[in-house]
């Protein structure tokens, strides 16, 4: 009798382990498979042309940091890593200035309309770039704004501000009112209730939202191809130019090196407000 | 005996005031947005009724529906309509399940679960046109990877760029590799966030692990499926750098989205007038779609 009871729970225990053990297994095994795209990619950047291309695909080699400083000296690449710089921060402070004032209306302030305002908006998500994109070309050259910086950072406000202003008011909604209620009555104005009480205590989400705007900006692709020609080209379209060239055949050393100077410090912002970003997420599939 | 003389259009003038002070946070957004989405979108109109002239390098004189029904005959706006439906027929249910069957098996209970979770969202901001490029290295015929490796269990080697259905394949799998993350990452909160006391009364009752699955699990995280769906739906339809750094469209039309295909038409053929009144349809099917989707969702939500 005794001995059934203590059995039965050992065996289930070790059964469960199995399934425990497989399903951590399986985890790490798709882990490790979505990373190494970009394990490669880093990779084959350190790769000279002679170790890039060979069967089997070469694992260890002697590392070089030579298409960097090919492509890196090269005048066109450090100008468009430095027009994408200017532009994705350009874009990502401005939205974040207007949407967080918009977010917090839509949240805590009662006007007449507004609501009407905030659906409209985010009903802009269903609008398809390209609709923006070829009347936004014609008036940008008609009025000599393409190929200017200014130009595309009001462009990325188009996508920009809806996402800030949703994130951001799901972040006020979920704030105390008693917050302001209780600034206010001691005489703070409305701005100043918002400014000296709300922003400070919210500026961590502010902040990561931030983020999220600048690295959305950094990868557009769609609107830097249509309005930039020369001088404010960015690094997606210069990518797009490297991988679409077939007459030079794949240069694949210069789409790893780019790709990989690209893609890092994108990846080390977003780790480092990744607690944000799926919190963020999941409250934008639940609560939206 | 001045006070009611002068205390009332103070008020009045204090509550204009603080409707302005109220609007204000408000304003930027909507005179930017007026600027830059609201007016492109109705120039885009106009354009689509008129026909283009190439002097001004805007919209001419007024031709009525002229556009549209030359775009509704052109067979190539269809077939690409037709390879969008395709590309979302596939891509959105597998990343579906698949996010969601990942999801299940990083929530396991040990100590490398956050940081797996962590590294999932690497692929996530990888940029589309990196992840084109990369993928179109990765499954190179010859030099790539994938082919080699797939060599190494008997099979292959693939033309993922050649052949009209693999290339649809490629679109897919670098799409799934690039939005999978973004759904495993919802859904292991949503996953979370179950409540265990359910699944201890099924258990109780005998319940199998499909009948689990099926009978409690799928009902509990329905709105949040159907949340995650309209979500990657309203992306999934912008599809567009990622075809343009791998497949280019090709072979032929093969995997030609249609954002690619106006794209194409319109500043590579410089048919503005007639990719004006695509990118009108396009937009009226996607809110319609989006439309039935959200209601759909509701009545999920609605329902259980």
């Amino acid at each position: 009798m005794t001995s059934i009871d203590t059995t039965a729970p050992k065996l289930r225990r070790r059964r469960r382990s199995y399934s425990h053990a497989a399903r951590v297994g399986g985890a790490i095994f798709i882990s490790l498979l979505f990373l190494f795209p970009v394990f490669w990619m880093v990779l084959t950047s350190f790769k000279s042309q002679v170790d890039i291309f060979t069967t089997p695909p070469k694992l260890f080699f002697d590392a070089t940091w030579a298409t960097y400083i090919e492509y890196f000296t090269r005048a066109d690449i450090p100008d468009r890593l430095l027009n994408t710089v200017i532009v994705a921060t350009g874009a990502g402070i401005l939205s974040i200035v207007v949407g967080t004032l918009s977010g917090y209306a839509l949240a805590r302030i009662r006007l007449r309309g507004a609501a009407t305002f905030g659906v409209l908006i985010l009903m802009s998500r269903g609008v398809p770039p390209i609709a923006l994109a070829v009347p936004m070309f014609l008036v940008a050259r008609n009025m000599g704004l393409t190929d200017k910086h200014i130009t595309l950072i009001f462009a990325y406000c188009t996508f920009l501000i809806p996402y800030v202003m949703w994130l951001m008011r799901s972040f006020f909604v979920s704030l105390p009112k008693e917050l302001e209620e209780s600034a206010m009555i001691d005489g703070c104005s409305r701005f100043g209730a918002f400014f000296k009480i709300i922003v400070p205590i919210s500026m961590p989400g502010i902040l990561s939202t931030l983020i999220f705007s600048i690295i959305l900006a950094w990868e557009e692709l769609l609107f830097a191809l249509v309005l930039t020609s020369r001088d404010a080209v960015t690094i997606p379209v210069a990518i797009a130019g490297i991988a679409g060239d077939t007459e030079t055949g794949a240069n694949w050393a210069a789409l790893t090196a780019v790709g990989t100077v690209t893609v890092i410090p994108v990846v080390i912002f977003a780790l480092l407000v990744q607690k944000w970003l799926i919190q963020g997420l999941a409250d934008g599939a639940t609560k939206g | 005996m001045s006070s009611p003389n002068s205390e009332s259009p103070r008020r009045a003038r204090i509550q204009w005031g603080d409707l302005a002070v109220r609007w204000s946070f408000m304003l930027p957004t909507i005179v930017l947005l007026v600027l830059v989405l609201a007016y492109p979108i109705w120039y885009t109109i106009e354009i689509s009724f008129s026909s283009f002239d190439m002097m001004t390098f805007g919209a001419g004189e007024f031709i009525g529906w002229e556009n549209y029904s030359w775009v509704l005959k052109d067979y190539r706006f269809w077939e690409s309509l037709w390879v969008t439906l395709v590309y979302l027929m596939w891509a959105l249910p597998i990343q579906i399940i698949l996010g969601f069957g990942i999801a299940y098996m990083i929530n396991a209970q040990w100590r490398g679960r956050g940081v797996l979770r962590a590294l999932f969202i690497i692929p996530m901001v990888v940029a589309p046109v990196v992840a084109g490029g990369i993928w179109r290295m990765l499954l190179d015929p010859i030099w790539g990877v994938v082919n080699w490796a797939l060599g190494l269990v008997g099979l292959g080697p693939y033309d993922w760029f050649g052949d009209p259905n693999l290339a649809m394949a490629t679109i897919v799998i670098i799409d799934t590799w690039r939005w999978t993350p973004f759904i495993v990452l919802i859904a292991t909160a949503a996953l979370l966030a179950l409540p265990r006391d359910v699944f201890e009364a099924a258990k109780i009752d005998g319940a199998g692990r499909w009948a689990t699955l099926w009978s409690v699990a799928l009902p509990l995280l329905a709105p949040v499926i159907a949340a995650t769906f309209v979500i990657r739906w309203l992306g999934a339809v912008k599809m567009f750098d990622i075809v343009l750094a791998s497949t280019l469209g090709g072979p032929g039309k093969a995997t030609s989205v249609i954002n690619l295909f106006i794209y194409e038409e319109a500043f590579r053929s410089l048919n503005f007038a007639e990719s004006s009144a695509m990118a009108m349809i396009v937009l009226v099917l996607t809110m319609l779609l989006t439309g039935v989707f959200l209601i759909g969702s509701r009545k999920l939500e609605t329902m259980h």
